[in-house]
């Protein structure tokens, strides 16, 4: 059976309101994405559809094509609110609910618009169908969980970041080192800095944990000609020269 | 047994050059009586949908372990990851090729099987964009929710600002409801997705009548290279795709209606095409082009019964379909020519080269896959060869008026010029490209053309398979080999689609200039570091893959020029900086350099470092990427063992 009432135009100007409500006043993500999403993909698409009265002759085809005109709503709303300066949260919810509320009077005031499509009959589906169907989600929502979860996991290189910048806050006659562990187990290092090749200054026995950074800001002399520091990093259980990095302190 | 007529009975004597003849003549005949498209209505079968959906359940369980083996190296991965693509595509598949399925049930399930392969797409990188191109369109659309203005450039796709839709879109969402940009985009590609194979099925359907044929053509459809990956992308493509397949369902389901109701869906597709023309060159080129020859096709029938009305609405909108995008071109000046020209140059003259048998037309080979990959998409490239042969003149049969429809004399019909549908007469003649785009995936050169044809072109083989299989190969009586094997080739058909749509669809360890499969977590972390320590808008260079880290994680200002003639491999290559290079170096404004000693690990899977016309089958040397240390005004302000950062602002002082 056809759907011959108009309502759905009705419903479509108050989701577009409280769409717009949404974005006004709420930060909560599962609101404004469960009244917003609908918006771009479906609501707006669909009172343009009515209005321009293309009849659909089957609930697929008329997702389809509301999915579609939806689509070129907000197309042409990024134009348009670029035009305006406005490509903003609220000019997107504005934009959504002007094309709703204008297009949902055009379609409910033309004597031809066709009526809805009619929805398949539903199918029956038994107690173990809706079990399994819902497992399935569950199995694949975990799976999802899951694959998130080994992304954030896993590594595959382990290493140490080693820096040295002319300043990070932008002070002249600093400079400043740094260390960045992401390695599987903490890294006892030893650090030197020389100034133009002269010993500047020296950290011993840092220890680094996994996931763990480091940093100082070094005062330096500022002259009238810029000066090389280089810092290195040694690992004290092989004495060996590890990293090494260098910058220009800024001449005056 | 294939139907024969029967004069080849035993017992018969025939000549046997006639019976040869007569019997291609059966297999690739036009003849449609092999079997009625479809079944009488009846409701979808919840039981199989249950069962169906545990089963793409716990193939996307085996997929997602296949990966995170993948990702450590364990040679159990491929032993999780095939067999679930496996699960995944072949029961989905037999069901939906089934010659019983009801039509909401092949719905539904073209549905769950396109968002499945999509879901096996996204759980590669679960958190993140990762693909080459979803990195350019991700900083578009990051530039767009910073500066809330359009036609910002973009260095590493000039042509990208031309077409903002998908990032107005994607941005649009991010806006409404506060998700992150990967989140709204890959909300935003699975409703594509969703969209796609509803607007295929319908525009299927529409042309030819039956929803068993219009399943098999999107099930074929799904063995396109480009179905499983590229189209599922972060990319304007996608989104292009689905608005140009859409216009088609459209446009094909208006072909009857009059009057104003003609005009309605006119005004739909006059919407849709101007959003398609801001949105991506190809889809809009494909559109054009399918339009185009639908009015020209419609201009040339021969049917006293068709209404001016109907002739003067397929012109318009051909003639809309041309227009708009070459307006939107003008007004945004052309850049497709710069674009796609040397694209299309090199991708003909490779394979004119292989042709022709010219020396260094491919000199590097094409990059390795595992050998069951490739005899998989083989044996799906055999069965969709097999296909069309036994579809084409099916096809055309149909298009033909259906008070002749018996032996070859539909054919004449159409040679005639008398056809009942143009859609029909073009889709079949457009299957041709298939071999086309194949030729092309052959060579390295013209991979690209045959694989961004390959789109367009399986809609026409979509739609000649699914004749092909419905009308042949399952024939009338759809009962034991008949019933199953063309499910099977269906089924393969679709694992060809995965098989070709990348080098490795399975997650695996770092590889060298590789691109998704050298995107890692060490890589992300530098770029972010130079974000946060150097903070955002430095002018960068560096390897492909790091420039795309450091613009989009980075939000850095990369640079793919030195300076004007000089690219940045030619300061990278080579064990010292030649003064050319220095000088060039030195009159820039580039910042930073980033090295990635990992280069030196291995030669370029894909063939280059830094762009694709720059190809190279040797390793770097970790001479030729550290030579900067000894360089006098540049510093070393970054190392971390595998990645090093050079500052070159340095030099410019010398100037």
């Amino acid at each position: 059976m056809r759907i011959c009432r108009k309502l759905d135009l009705l419903a479509a100007c108050l989701w577009a309101g409280a769409a717009v409500a949404a974005v006004a006043v709420s930060d909560s993500l599962l609101i404004r994405t469960a009244l917003g999403a609908p918006m771009v993909f479906l609501v707006s698409g669909h009172t343009v559809l009515r209005a321009i009265g293309v009849r659909t002759g089957s609930a697929l085809q008329h997702f389809v094509y509301a999915v579609g005109a939806s689509l070129a709503a907000g197309i042409a709303g990024g134009f348009a609110l670029n035009a305006a300066g406005s490509l903003t949260p609220l000019g997107w919810a504005l934009w959504f609910w002007g094309v709703t509320a204008a297009a949902a009077p055009v379609a409910a005031c033309r004597r031809d618009t066709p009526d809805l499509p009619a929805w398949p009959a539903p199918a029956r589906v038994r107690l173990w169908q809706g079990a399994a169907f819902m497992l399935a989600l569950l199995v694949a929502t975990g799976a999802y969980a899951l694959a998130v979860r080994d992304e954030a996991a896993y590594r595959e290189f382990k290493y140490t970041a080693f820096w040295l910048l002319p300043s990070a806050s932008g002070e002249s006659g600093r400079i400043t080192v740094g260390i960045r562990s992401a390695e599987t187990q903490p890294q006892l290092l030893d650090l030197e800095i020389t100034l133009d090749g002269q010993p500047f200054a020296i950290f011993r026995s840092l220890t680094i944990a996994p996931g763990e950074s480091w940093a100082r800001e070094i005062p330096v002399p500022v002259l009238a000609t810029p000066q090389k520091a280089d810092a290195r990093l040694y690992r004290p259980e092989d004495n060996r020269l590890y990293r090494s990095v260098s910058t220009l302190v800024p001449r005056i | 047994m294939l139907m024969m007529p029967a004069h080849f009975t035993p017992g018969t004597r025939i000549n046997p050059l006639q019976a040869g003849i007569r019997f291609v003549s059966a297999v690739i005949g036009p003849d449609l009586r092999g079997g009625s498209a479809d079944t009488p209505p009846q409701r979808a079968n919840s039981g199989w949908i249950a069962v169906l959906c545990l089963t793409v359940a716990t193939a996307l369980l085996l997929v997602v372990a296949g990966h995170a083996a993948g990702r450590r190296g364990y040679e159990v991965a491929p032993l999780l990851f095939w067999p679930g693509i496996v699960l995944l595509v072949a029961p989905t598949s037999l069901r939906i090729a089934w010659p019983t399925t009801a039509r909401g049930e092949r719905v539904f399930l073209l549905f769950l099987l396109a968002e499945a392969l999509f879901y096996c797409k996204v759980v590669y990188s679960p958190t993140s964009f990762i693909g080459h191109d979803e990195f350019l369109h991700w900083i578009a659309a990051d530039d767009l929710m910073t500066a809330r203005r359009l036609f910002l450039s973009n260095p590493l796709l000039p042509i990208g600002p031309t077409y903002p839709a998908l990032e107005i879109v994607s941005t649009a969402i991010v806006n409404l409801t506060g998700l992150p940009l990967f989140v709204a985009g890959t909300l935003l590609l699975a409703v594509l997705k969703g969209t796609f194979i509803g607007a295929l099925f319908l525009f299927f359907e529409s042309i030819t009548g039956s929803p068993r044929i219009a399943a098999i053509g999107c099930l074929a459809y799904m063995g396109c290279s480009t179905f499983v990956l590229f189209e599922s992308m972060f990319s304007y493509e996608s989104l292009g795709i689905v608005l140009c397949v859409l216009i088609f369902a459209v446009e094909a389901a208006s072909k009857d209606l009059v009057g104003r109701e003609r005009l309605k869906a006119l005004g739909l597709i006059a919407l849709l095409l101007m959003s398609l023309s801001v949105t991506h060159h190809l889809a809009a080129f494909y559109a054009a082009i399918y339009l185009g020859a639908v009015a020209i096709l419609e201009a040339l029938r021969r049917d006293a019964s068709m209404r001016s009305e109907a002739r003067i609405a397929v012109g318009f909108t051909g003639t809309l379909a041309i227009a708009l995008p070459i307006l939107w071109m003008e007004a945004r000046g052309n850049h497709l020519a710069g674009y796609l020209g040397p694209i299309v140059e090199t991708g003909f003259k490779t394979l004119l080269g292989k042709i022709t048998g010219a020396p260094n037309s491919d000199q590097l080979g094409a990059p390795p896959q595992p050998l069951a990959m490739r005899l998989t998409t083989l044996l799906a490239i055999l069965l969709l060869a097999l296909g069309l042969a036994t579809g084409f003149f099916r096809s055309l049969a149909m298009a033909a008026p259906s008070d002749a429809r018996t032996g070859w004399r539909p054919l004449q019909d159409v040679l005639g010029r008398r056809w009942r549908d143009s859609r029909l007469v073009f889709l079949s003649l457009l299957a041709f490209g298939f071999p086309i785009s194949v030729a092309f995936r052959l060579t390295i050169g013209g991979w690209e053309i045959g694989n961004r044809m390959g789109t367009f072109v399986f809609i026409g083989v979509g739609l000649v398979v699914g004749v092909s299989v419905v009308h042949f190969w399952e024939g009338r009586t759809r009962r034991g080999w008949r019933r199953i094997a063309p499910a099977v080739a269906l089924a393969v058909i679709v694992l060809g689609g995965v098989t070709s749509a990348a080098l490795e669809p399975l997650r695996g360890r770092y590889r060298v200039a590789a691109d998704q499969q050298s995107i890692e977590s060490m890589g992300i972390e530098t770029a972010l570091w130079t974000k946060a320590w150097l903070g955002a808008g430095n002018r960068f260079t560096s390897d492909r893959i790091n420039r795309l880290l450091l613009a989009s994680y980075g939000r850095q200002d990369v640079r793919v020029k030195i300076v004007e003639g000089v690219a940045p491999s030619r300061v990278f290559e080579n064990e010292t900086l030649g003064p050319d290079e220095f000088w060039a170096l030195v009159r820039s404004d580039i910042d930073f350099l980033l090295v990635d000693l990992r280069l030196s690990t291995a030669p370029p899977v894909l063939g280059f470092y830094f762009e694709p016309w720059q190809r190279r089958g040797t390793p770097l040397s970790g001479a030729e990427l550290l030579k900067f240390n000894d360089i006098k005004g540049i510093t070393r302000i970054y190392d971390n063992g595998w990645i090093v950062i050079y500052d070159v602002r340095g030099l410019h002082e010398n100037l």
